[in-house]
């Protein structure tokens, strides 16, 4: 058997991973971004969880088609938590979907000012190294 | 049956970069007026410390060092978490033994010492309140999740950075008046305006301190509190309230949903409304966070807070004065002392006992602690009212 690839979310590691966010990670590494589904009672997550909110059931994942959403917040981070300081400043962004899911992500290649209801695209990326994976947004 | 609980006495530490005290220092300095008002141990039956976050000290099971260095040691405590409104929830829940007949008189103790790491760090520290998973690996501090919020409020309702400055101003006006707080010193506007970024749209005027300090408060039942006094505060009102946890999630950026929950349960309990309200004490950590309070107390409606800013209504002459001891803002903000901290103000202004007069509000009969845990999961709302 082949050993699974080591895989964090964002540039900064929880390593946690449980064999269901592992599985979300290697779509992720194929550039899928998936949601999740209640087999019971249909309420999708984004992003996923394995358990149902409403009634705790087993959710499964299905892939988000949509690529293109509308910024619904941001804030450009210029006084970073100690582990993301290399990287400031940098900007987080609450991307929403046209079906109402939201993604919270970086936005990675600004060249001015982020402005709210502005289009995003979205984006993957992996470090050198291809250990961590990520969405990210782009304008 | 429920009993009637008053506030009957309170201490207060010197807020700041405390590097000439550990917690267990910060905690006797908050109990030494209640001890010197004749409040002794022997008269408490039970204490409830507030201590948020313990991995700034590395300091475990703080309420058995707390309780043996005040001299509480064989008497029942425990420690009580949630977050920047750990103080309030810590009230709540001696307020629930005592009104229940479990005790009779409790101490309620809010210490926090933060200073012991760097700002990176304890900015690491607090952002790991966040989603460990899903907002955590994208560097997501506490004023990021703030800035969010500001992002927002300032794109729906085309709202300038002005009015945030204008906050920091007023808080930095009363915060000068204040010898207990962390940065007594006033700001003009143009400097609260154009300060460095911290998280845009938030700059460091926008953001509250990193301090250490402590507070407390002595709560009694309604049949003992004449022994202690002969000026109560009655707690009249509770309203506790939660949010998403993941900010994303929630249906609106502009309020906090667990906020606008808990100031309806406390008004209700209370049997009174916002406009009967003296004075409010509100978890500013940051300036938007003391804008969304004005809307989320019932102080104005959506979109109007700006209008309480503008006319200065947030004065202590003005409609409903706020934060007029400097707030989280200029008199600081460590974690578990905050919302005791809150508790002693309100106290201290009904009892006309302001340090100066020049910070000291008029007549409060009613007066209002808004205490926001993380960015809105846990809320608490008291009411407070005069008893004399």
């Amino acid at each position: 058997m082949a050993e699974k690839k080591e895989l964090y979310l964002g540039y900064s590691t929880d390593k946690a991973i449980t064999p269901f966010f592992q599985n979300w990670l290697e779509f992720l590494d194929q550039e899928k971004l998936m949601k999740s589904k209640c087999g019971k009672c249909g309420a999708e997550y984004l992003p996923p969880r394995q358990h149902c909110q409403k009634d705790m059931s087993e959710c499964t994942l299905a892939e988000v088609s949509e690529r293109e959403a509308k910024l619904y917040s941001y804030v450009i981070v210029d006084f970073a938590p100690e582990s993301l300081s290399s990287k400031q400043p940098y900007v987080v962004a609450i991307g929403e979907f046209p079906s109402g899911l939201r993604l919270t992500a970086h936005i990675t290649n600004l060249t001015s000012m982020p402005e709210v209801g502005m289009k995003l695209k979205l984006g993957f990326d992996k470090s050198p190294d291809g250990k961590m994976v990520t969405y990210r947004w782009l304008v | 049956m429920v009993r009637r609980v008053a506030v009957v006495a309170g201490g207060h530490s010197k807020f700041g970069k405390r590097y000439d005290a550990t917690m267990r220092e910060l905690c006797a300095e908050a109990y030494k007026p209640i001890y010197d008002e004749g409040i002794t141990q022997d008269r408490i039956d039970a204490s409830v410390l507030s201590y948020a976050a313990s991995q700034f000290t590395g300091q475990g099971a703080g309420s058995a060092l707390m309780a043996d260095y005040i001299g509480l040691q064989e008497k029942p405590h425990l420690r009580v978490e949630s977050a920047c409104t750990t103080g309030t929830a810590s009230l709540r829940a001696a307020w629930g033994m005592v009104a229940a007949g479990l005790y009779d008189v409790m101490l309620v103790m809010g210490v926090e010492q933060m200073n012991r790491v760097s700002s990176a760090t304890a900015t690491e520290y607090m952002s790991r309140a966040g989603d460990m998973r899903w907002e955590y690996p994208y560097g997501i501090s506490f004023p990021a999740f703030y800035a969010l919020m500001a992002s927002r409020y300032m794109s729906e309702y085309n709202m300038p950075h002005d009015i945030l400055a204008k906050i920091a101003v007023k808080s930095h006006f009363y915060g000068a008046q204040n010898p207990k707080a962390h940065l007594p010193k006033e700001i003009p506007f143009e400097e609260a305006n154009n300060a460095i970024p911290i998280c845009r749209p938030l700059n460091l005027y926008d953001c509250s301190l990193i301090t250490d300090g402590a507070a407390a408060v002595v709560i009694a039942a309604e049949d003992r509190v004449k022994e202690f006094t002969d000026r109560p505060m009655w707690i009249k009102g509770i309203g506790a309230g939660a949010s998403e946890n993941m900010i994303q999630d929630r249906p609106s950026l502009t309020t906090i949903p667990g906020a606008k929950r808990a100031a309806k349960a406390a008004y209700k309990m209370a049997g009174i409304e916002p406009k009967d309200i003296n004075m409010a004490q509100v978890h500013d950590c940051f300036t938007i966070a003391e804008l969304i309070a004005y809307e989320d107390c019932g102080f104005a409606e959506p979109g109007k807070g700006p209008e309480i800013v503008e006319n200065k209504e947030n004065y202590i002459d003005g409609r409903i004065p706020v934060n007029c001891d400097g707030g989280l803002k200029s008199k600081g903000h460590p974690l578990g002392a905050t919302g005791v901290s809150m508790t002693y103000e309100i106290m201290k202004q009904m009892r006309g006992e302001a340090e100066k007069s020049s910070r000291q509000i008029k007549d409060v009969k009613y007066g209002l602690a808004h205490n926001v845990g993380q960015s809105g999961q846990f809320v608490n709302v008291f009411i407070f009212e005069r008893g004399w």
